[in-house]
């Protein structure tokens, strides 16, 4: 078995890999933050549909 | 054995996926009981007061709350399990003597600490009936800074550890951690006081019954990813594929 450090630096991080990053945290942006910066006025209807999650996962609501 | 980057983004879907699920699921079993009994506050509150917050009901009902409760903690799982993959693909530094799973668990505990136990500690979560709608970007911002500095701690740490490796094992672990203590105490305390009372007419079970519910959830959502990423990237956990790396 390989060491464990050697399987990590073995890991080729390609560039996209922050994009892919960014995209992960824009989701969680939209899903728990959205309050219509983004969205305009869809924005309240997913943020009435995630409502319960918001407040379940320790997001600051109204 | 997952030695690129597109196995351990799949991998990391696939841990936020499930622990996703599991938080959902908790919230659904628990934490929807005190949210439940906090919005009879609320109603009780708009049928003294008439006019109100009624228009909520209206938009989206209660049931479809409910299932978009489940649906934001498998979704948010999903993306964290993204974010966590690619930050345990650069993070090279993160105990180079451990085991992968030691590694990613280390990782997930670090990050729920800054993320979720951090802002938990300075601005406990609330039930629906408790936020003023005024100060709600307000709280957003400080809510956010405080997950921003836990993360510069943890950042920090992985850094310092990294500079101390002329320490045994134990007397690095305990520099580390006293720095990450001190440097926690002064966010606690530079960050102002959570600015809204909690009102009168919320009860104070019914609000703890709450923030425990809550912290449930975020650990389960992020010790969850640490521990179902690592038995994927361990190659210990399949043991045939160790025999055939050891033979190589």
């Amino acid at each position: 078995m390989t060491s464990p450090a050697a399987h990590l630096s073995a890991v080729q991080v390609p560039r996209w890999a922050f994009a892919v990053a960014l995209l992960g945290l824009l989701i969680t942006y939209l899903v728990l933050q959205e309050n219509g910066l983004a969205l305009g006025a869809a924005s309240e209807t997913l943020h009435e549909f995630f409502h319960d999650g918001r407040h379940a996962l320790g997001v600051p609501c109204h | 054995m997952t030695t690129t980057y597109q196995g351990l983004a799949l991998r990391g879907l696939a841990a936020g996926g499930i622990a996703g699920l599991a938080s959902g699921l908790v919230g659904l079993f628990v934490t929807e009981i005190p949210i439940r009994a906090a919005l009879l506050v609320e109603e009780s509150r708009a049928a003294t007061e008439g006019a109100g917050h009624s228009h909520e009901e209206a938009l989206v009902s209660r049931p479809m709350q409910v299932l978009g409760g489940v649906l934001a903690a498998v979704i948010v799982g999903l993306a964290i399990g993204l974010v966590f993959a690619t930050a345990y693909a650069m993070a090279r530094r993160w105990f180079a003597d451990g085991t992968p799973f030691h590694r990613s668990l280390t990782l997930a505990v670090a990050v729920f600490g800054a993320a979720a136990f951090l802002p938990w500690v300075k601005y406990p979560a609330n039930p629906p009936a408790v936020g003023d709608p005024e100060t709600v970007n307000y709280r957003t911002v400080l809510y956010l800074g405080v997950i921003a500095a836990g993360l510069l701690i943890v950042y920090g740490a992985s850094w310092l550890a990294s500079r101390l490796t002329h320490l045994t094992a134990p007397g690095r672990t305990t520099a580390v951690l006293l720095a990450a203590v001190a440097a926690t105490a002064v966010v606690l305390l530079a960050f102002p006081a959570p600015p809204d009372a909690i009102p009168a007419d919320m009860p104070v079970a019914v609000l703890w019954q709450f923030r425990l519910s809550s912290l449930a959830q975020t650990a389960t959502l992020y010790v969850g990813i640490g521990v179902v990423f690592g038995l994927l990237v361990d190659p210990a956990t399949r043991k045939t594929e160790v025999k055939a790396s050891a033979a190589a």
